[in-house]
């Protein structure tokens, strides 16, 4: 097969041995189950990324962070450039459709139980990059300075400033001052195109490579007692980008029918407007500290909720470490419950925030 | 808040004096009253005047107000301080010493005269300030006299209708006396009162026509400025309309009683007395205030120009100008009404009735100011009606979720563009006209542009999200076959 390659692969062989990586793809063997579904989450939430980046570097050509430019250089997108409606609303739409990817895909990972051994460095990096994901949700939510960004983004910080000690100075780290200003959208710019984009791409390269040297989890057992594999190229690489094609589609009919609303500019000195809510995302834990009574056993209601999604946030992000039955092979009914808990508490306070 | 103080507890005090005394010591008869018959025998004129006072004959005497003990016909008993002699009152004890009986109190006497509490109006009016601030001021006896008070209705009394213009002129045209109260009061309202129908009225002895007090009040007078006062400027129409609106009490005067009705409905009425803006205009700003008369139909323009300047220096030039002169038209109420003045329209330019053009043009193809009357409607048609029009183009692109902020916020401007029309249109000239117009109308047109633009763009992005899909979808299936195609040939490489 070598010999026979011509023209640009020869070019290329001539100059990089590519011999091993094309023999490394051409060996490499995705798991077939009822199961293999799931794996494409993985796969769609990094073409959503690749979207965001790409969108998100036209965007870059016209927006200009600052309280007198933010607002109207989104404006000027929107209104003025060429297909800048478009990119805006893609962007937009990529965005909230990677955090609904990136929390199926966690959740498929979870419950096929892909996290154990060896691939629990795979589950932390994926986990970091979901909660990346929700810092690039939060940052970039605020950019265009509108009033329901500018007073979500004040509600979302003041939120951790209850925290006793620590909350008032992560707060003005965030806001880069005592309140949302001018400073808090350069902060969250910086963030936003420079920060959180090298971490993402740092932690993401970790986690391709863990998940291409390690190879795709296994049923345990297999269904029928008989594994079966498809070929990692072409036929996993052409159904994820039959995927892909599809996701896109998706994603312009959002953006055309669709797009993604700009408002009114923020008025630091204007009233909230009634109602203001977080991004659907971040809404369960709004809701859910709404429940919280104002006092618990002599402490502030809304710091014990918020310490108790700290510590839930760090049970399951440490979930190899505690769940020891199922490396073991033992069947594990207790992981499933509280998998299932968990996302079936997230759809309820989703919904009812959302009502 | 000091002075408010002091005034309570002078009326106060002047109220428990005249319960004391009132109870301790009744009011003496007049037989007993050796005060009246000592000065009678001298032939004094204070005690002869005092015969036809109004209090004389109910009992008042002469030492409920100097003191003394009048039952004593020992002129050292009778006027010694011991017993309370004060001769002539300081002027401003005065309002004390009346008051005893025409200030605050239940009293049974004053019950039995009707007597009001004008003492407490009196303290807290223009006068009463202007008294405490200076001892020479204004007090009772400046207004109902001395001695010979008569009752208001009594023609010998200075407040009598007949002589109240004369008794508030007594002061109010004494510039010397008014400069040590109030210097920049002008002093001339009796010479305009003069000159007004009520004054000329009443000069020919009809006490009906509002005088001074019929306006200002009596004992309350206060400032005009005061939002108290009668005749502070939301109260004006109101002050006016209980002559003017009563159509028993102005019988015979032959003039209508529906101005007030009709003000109140006016964009006048309106603005001053449901939105309270002092600047709209009120009786007296068209008819003058002590020299109220209906302008005169030539002077009418210069009435109304006190406000719109604009349009009266624009209607000077028109032809209309000379056209109503000449005709004894009563220049811009020919078009808007007087009292019952509404908010102009564009459709006061028509041919069609009640619109005034229709009062003296034709559009019948003789009259050679027609096509201008229609060019001019057209031009205030193309602003309103063009606007009206490209709004809903505009929201129908809003609503198509197209952002038309920057052409609705356009729109805007042409509202100065339509007030500069409205204005323009008193010229009756077609060309100002147009120099007013042609902005709005490049507005109007340029936004609506905008609007066809964006629901232009509106299919333009449906019908490329429609192209896109068909091609992705078509990617789709090709490489769905594709994939077919290789998992078939794989299958038949395994078998």
């Amino acid at each position: 097969m070598t010999e026979r390659a011509s023209g640009p692969m020869r070019w290329i062989r001539e100059r990089f041995n590519i011999d091993p990586l094309i023999e490394f793809a051409s060996h490499k063997q995705v798991p077939e189950w009822r199961g293999s579904f799931w794996y494409y989450f993985g796969g769609v939430s990094l073409f959503l990324f690749i979207v965001q980046v790409v969108s998100g570097i036209l965007l870059l050509m016209y927006y200009q962070p600052g309280e007198k430019t933010a607002y109207e250089s989104v404006r000027f997108i929107v209104t003025k450039v060429r297909f800048g409606w478009l990119v805006r609303s893609i962007h937009s739409w990529a965005a909230n459709l990677f955090i609904l990817s990136a929390f199926i895909h966690m959740f498929s990972v979870f419950f096929t139980k892909a996290f154990r051994r060896p691939r629990e460095l795979t589950w932390y990096s994926g986990f970091l990059l979901l909660a990346l994901g929700l810092g690039f949700g939060f940052s970039g939510y605020l950019l265009p300075w509108n009033t329901l960004a500018y007073f979500a983004t004040k509600v979302g910080t003041t939120i951790v400033a209850v925290l006793p000690g620590v909350g008032e100075p992560i707060m003005e780290l965030l806001r880069a001052g005592k309140d949302v200003s001018t400073a808090t959208l350069t902060r969250f710019y910086g963030l936003h195109v420079a920060i959180l984009p090298a971490a993402f791409t740092l932690i993401l390269g970790l986690h391709l490579m863990l998940i291409q040297t390690q190879g795709m989890h296994e049923p345990e057992p297999w269904p029928g007692g008989k594994p079966r594999y498809m070929p990692f190229f072409p036929n996993f690489v052409l159904r994820d980008l039959l995927l892909w094609l599809i996701v896109l589609n998706i994603l312009a009919i959002l953006a055309v029918w669709f797009p993604w609303e700009l408002g009114s500019k923020a008025d630091p000195f204007g009233a909230a407007p009634q109602g203001i809510k977080p991004e659907w995302y971040f809404l369960f834990t709004y809701q859910a500290l709404k429940y919280f009574p104002a006092k618990l056993a002599g402490i502030d209601g809304e710091v014990v909720g918020i310490v108790l999604f700290g510590i839930a946030g760090l049970l399951w992000f440490l979930v190899p470490l505690w769940d020891a039955r199922t490396p073991r092979g033992i069947r594990n009914r207790f992981i499933n419950y509280v998998g299932i808990t968990v996302v079936l508490f997230i759809i309820v306070m989703t919904a009812l925030g959302v009502r | 808040m000091k002075r408010s103080a002091l005034r309570v507890a002078l009326v106060c005090a002047i109220a428990a004096m005249g319960v004391a005394r009132a109870w301790a010591e009744p009011a003496t008869p007049p037989a007993a009253d050796q005060c009246l018959t000592c000065h009678l025998d001298q032939d004094s004129p204070e005690a002869i005047a005092y015969k036809t006072d109004v209090h004389a004959a109910r009992g008042v005497s002469c030492a409920d107000c100097h003191g003394g003990d009048p039952r004593s016909d020992d002129q050292d008993v009778a006027m010694s301080k011991a017993r309370g002699y004060i001769g002539v009152p300081r002027k401003d004890q005065i309002p004390r010493l009346c008051g005893r009986c025409h200030g605050p109190g239940t009293e049974a006497f004053k019950a039995r005269f009707k007597l009001d509490d004008v003492l407490t109006d009196f303290g807290g009016s223009v006068h009463g300030h202007a008294l405490e601030s200076n001892p020479g001021g204004p007090q009772c006896v400046s207004c109902h006299g001395v001695h010979s008070i008569a009752r208001v209705t009594d023609p010998r009394s200075p407040v009598h209708p007949s002589h109240v213009i004369e008794t508030c002129a007594h002061c109010h045209s004494n510039a010397a006396y008014m400069r040590d109260f109030d210097p920049a009061l002008p002093v001339d309202q009796r010479d305009k009162y003069l000159t007004s129908i009520h004054g000329k009225r009443h000069a020919a002895g009809d006490i009906k026509v509002a005088t001074c007090v019929s306006c200002h009040s009596n004992h309350l007078v206060l400032q005009v400025k005061d939002p108290r006062s009668p005749v502070y400027p939301t109260h004006v129409p109101g002050t006016c309309a209980k002559c003017h609106a009563d159509a028993r009490y102005m019988a015979g005067y032959g003039i209508p009683t529906t101005q007030y009705d009709d003000y109140r409905q006016s964009v006048h009425g309106k603005a001053l007395l449901q939105k309270s803006d002092l600047n709209a205009p009120a009786c007296n700003s068209c008819h003058g205030n002590h020299g109220a008369a209906p302008p005169g139909a030539s002077s009418v323009i210069a009435v109304c120009g006190q406000c719109h300047q604009s349009n009266e220096d624009l209607y000077e030039q028109s032809a209309h100008r000379g056209a109503f002169a000449e005709k004894k038209l009563p220049g811009c109420m020919v078009c808007h009404g007087n009292h019952a003045v509404r908010a102009a329209s564009d459709k006061l330019v028509s041919f069609d009735a009640p619109a005034p053009c229709a009062k003296c043009h034709r559009n019948d193809g003789t009259d050679t100011s027609a096509p201008e009357i229609v060019r001019m409607r057209g031009l205030l048609d193309s602003l309103t009606v063009g606007q009206t029009a490209t709004l809903a183009v505009l929201s129908h692109a809003e609503n198509l979720g197209m952002d038309v902020t920057d052409a609705r916020y356009s729109l805007k401007d042409v509202n100065q563009s339509v007030v500069q029309s409205r204005v323009a249109i008193h010229s009756f000239k077609v060309r100002k006209l147009e120099e007013a117009a042609r902005p709005g109308i490049a507005i109007i047109a340029q936004a609506n542009r905008a609007g066809e633009e964006a629901v232009h763009e509106y299919k333009f992005r449906r019908q490329g999200l429609a192209v896109s899909t068909l091609i992705v979808t078509f990617l789709v299936v090709l490489l769905w076959l594709k994939i077919r195609q290789i998992e078939r040939r794989q299958q038949g490489e395994k078998s």
